[in-house]
């Protein structure tokens, strides 16, 4: 990004720099050129704007598989499906790990490229910045009429008092001055608006802090998911998360031992118009201790509103239905006793699918896929959902007895029923009102459907480049801002006394030249300036003459 | 101008090659060994603290399945094997057996077991103890709030997890996964006799 200024030829810069021309431009296809040349060569093109542009507009790229398909870090279940509907194209996109994008090897690669290009570009940067803002300005070129801006006029002040009320008006200004050596001539240089370079390479600084800060987070952040039932307690500790996402550097050990009890979960939705069944709100209300026998506070959850603990944030993403099952076996012993989550799937309105799987029942093991639905509506034959509040909630339960396949020690999905090894004991799928039970044939035993409780998913993410991301980001705004809006320029005043003909000169008599120079005139705009300058400085001479 | 130039590309690559050492080291760093802490031998997911590194079992009281309230540190004295477990644990399931027989076998030694169910609910966790005949008691923990003491001092990434506390209530072994008849011997002669 070296050349990020306004891609017109600059005549200070290509003169201040005539040893750079040459083998910048030079291309090593064009002559014979040793690996030094080459690698010089290489670093040049890594560090220029160019490349640098490129590279940003890969990372954007790179990014959009990662927002159109399901990801591994934040759906596993999407990748699953997907693999499932599109078995020739997802093993491909698998290879390319666009499933994975963020963790992807080419990802990685772009994202460090960026990162050399912009370290590259900047370094050397701060290196001139520093040595242009020791240098002087220029001296005063000859004949300031051949500058792009210049004026001319005649005064009865000495040259020397000519360009002194000349230096005095540009210093009031804010331009940085350059007086003649004492060498017989009267001049004055003066440049401002070194904000622009400042600005410009605030930019660049700020552009390699976020990229920084987003490692950060990567390398020192983690993502964890946990669906919590109404009325239950969980613990942030690695076994009690459903999932955990943690960064390259980040332990079970960093979590926050922080504890989170979802004491009333209320969602409302819209009851009329066009509207209908859309959320309105959703509460969470819990209590929470920061860490073990700590104080416990009560707080709220609501979408967008996160409870901040211990370094963390806890989201609420998601709610659903859990319907408690009771189930006693053959032998009239109670078996299992909970409220078992149902996940809702696309068809809407909280028609929820879920599985029980009763490990515990004799003689034979006891599973059951259901559907929750909690307003219960039969649409030619087929169980629909009217609205997604329970308002008549049925579960509907297809039985199975056998072996559940948990006894191998190979874990399984607790939303997935391994029917291989299992009999179906009901032909149609039976449904249930809340305090109804199914008798299941041969004696085998009794399920209940005893009611049924909210239970709502948290995200807890914790990422510690957030902030500071968000500061790179304004302050390279800022950057960016200052460059666009000032612009760097030149002003110079020569007096020279004016000779009448070719005798001797009249001291008394000046001729005030003015020049002016926008280095980087993109935004336009030098000429108001320039003219009101000139306009002052020849006002502030008129008023010395008359003193 | 050339001279400066070749500096600064100097000056970048120190800067890069510096950020890429700090990065090894870091990573070197966060995967190295802890003093003593030695591996079970034969076995790659059971441990043995050795004296003076053993950290302190932390505390608690508790219900038990079956509804009494039990004080852990009423153990004191004795050695105990805890076991964190859950009735919807495929390898917990797998492993009951195991710990059923090892704690006949240690019950003359006076060694003591007790298990932690985690995320679990009483109906379903008795089924479980009935099935496996489980020979001991177990508190619930359904909150995972007992599991959270026992990870801010070992590394308890879910169940089945076990761990052996000496008679001075320091943990002195854990096994992290499925224990075998084997492990749980090995580290249990190691801490009945020291």
């Amino acid at each position: 990004m070296t050349d990020v200024r306004a891609p017109e030829a600059d005549p200070f810069e290509s003169a201040a720099e005539p040893g750079e021309q040459g083998p910048r431009n030079r291309d090593p296809a064009s002559g014979k050129l040793g690996l030094a040349d080459w690698l010089k060569w290489g670093w040049r093109q890594l560090t220029s704007m160019r490349i640098a542009l490129v590279l940003l507009f890969l990372l954007a790229l790179g990014s959009v598989p990662g927002s159109i398909l399901p990801q591994e870090g934040t759906d596993p279940g999407g990748v699953q499906q997907y693999f499932a509907s599109h078995p020739a194209l997802a093993p491909w996109l698998n290879h390319l790990g666009l499933f994975n994008v963020f963790a992807a090897p080419w990802f990685a690669a772009v994202y460090l490229l960026l990162f050399a290009s912009l370290v590259g570009c900047v370094v050397p940067r701060t290196f001139r910045l520093a040595g242009s803002a020791r240098t002087l300005p220029p001296r005063a070129p000859r004949h300031l009429t051949r500058l792009p801006r210049s004026a001319e006029y005649q005064t009865t002040l000495t040259p020397a008092v000519a360009a002194e009320v000349a230096a005095t008006v540009l210093a009031g200004h804010g331009f940085r001055l350059r007086r003649p050596d004492g060498d017989g001539e009267y001049w004055v240089s003066a440049e401002k608006g070194y904000l622009r370079e400042v600005g410009n390479l605030l930019f660049h600084l700020a552009l390699l802090g976020v990229l920084v800060s987003v490692a950060l987070g990567g390398l020192f952040g983690y993502k964890a998911d946990r669906l919590l039932v109404q009325g239950t307690t969980f613990a942030d500790t690695q076994s009690a998360l459903d999932e955990w996402y943690p960064g390259r550097f980040v332990s079970a050990a960093d979590l926050g031992p922080f504890t989170i009890t979802l004491n009333r979960f209320d969602a409302s939705y819209i009851t009329s118009g066009a509207q209908r069944g859309q959320p309105s709100s959703f509460d969470a209300q819990i209590s929470y201790t920061a860490h073990p026998g700590g104080p416990v506070r009560n707080d709220r959850l609501e979408v967008n509103r996160p409870l901040s603990v211990d370094g963390a944030k806890v989201y609420l993403i998601g709610h659903g239905y859990a319907p408690v099952f009771k189930v006693t076996d053959s032998r009239g012993q109670v078996v299992y006793d909970q409220a078992t989550p149902f996940i809702s799937g696309a068809s809407g309105n909280f028609l929820s699918q879920g599985v029980v799987k009763v490990s515990g029942a004799q003689p034979e093991q006891l599973g059951f896929t259901g559907v929750f639905v909690p307003t219960a509506v039969m649409v030619g034959g087929v169980l629909e959902s009217a609205f997604p509040a329970a308002d008549n909630p049925v579960v509907s339960l297809l039985a199975y007895a056998g072996n559940l396949g948990l006894n191998d020690g190979v874990p399984q999905s607790v939303y997935q029923l391994n029917t291989a090894a299992m009999r179906q004991l009901t032909s149609a799928p039976q449904l249930l009102l809340p305090g109804q039970s199914l008798k299941l044939p041969d004696g085998q035993g009794t399920i209940a459907f005893t009611g049924y409780v909210p239970w709502a998913s948290l995200t807890i993410t914790h990422d510690p480049g957030q902030l500071p991301a968000l500061i790179c980001g304004l302050a390279a705004l800022g950057g960016l801002l200052l460059s666009f809006m000032v612009r760097r320029r030149r002003v110079f005043v020569r007096a020279r006394a004016s000779g009448q003909g070719n005798g001797a000169p009249d001291e008394a008599h000046s001729t005030v030249q003015i020049g002016g120079l926008a280095r980087t005139d993109a935004s336009g705009g030098f000429e108001d300036e320039f003219a009101s300058l000139a306009a002052e400085l020849r006002s502030a001479h008129s008023q010395h003459e008359g003193e | 101008m050339l001279k400066s130039r070749r500096r600064v590309i100097a000056l970048t690559a120190t800067v890069c090659a510096g950020a890429a050492l700090a990065v090894v080291l870091l990573t070197g760093w966060a995967s190295g060994g802890n003093s003593g802490v030695t591996d079970v031998a034969g076995s790659n997911s059971a441990v043995l603290y050795s004296a003076g590194h053993r950290p302190v079992a932390p505390d608690f009281t508790a219900t038990t399945l079956t509804g009494s309230r039990l004080d852990f540190s009423s153990y004191r004295g004795r050695v105990v094997v805890l076991n964190f477990w859950g009735s919807w644990c495929a390898p917990c399931r797998a492993e009951a057996p195991t710990l059923a027989v090892t704690a006949q076998q240690y019950r003359p030694d006076g060694v003591a077991f007790l298990g932690v169910d985690v995320r679990d609910d009483p109906a379903s966790a008795l089924a479980f103890t009935r099935e496996f005949g489980v020979p001991y008691p177990s508190v619930s923990d359904s909150g995972s709030v007992i599991t959270l003491d026992f990870t801010s001092v070992v590394p308890i990434a879910g169940t089945p997890t076990t761990l052996v506390i000496d008679r001075t209530g320091h943990i002195a072994g854990a096994v992290f996964g499925p224990a075998t008849q084997q492990e749980l011997t090995d580290i249990l002669v190691q801490v009945m006799h020291s």
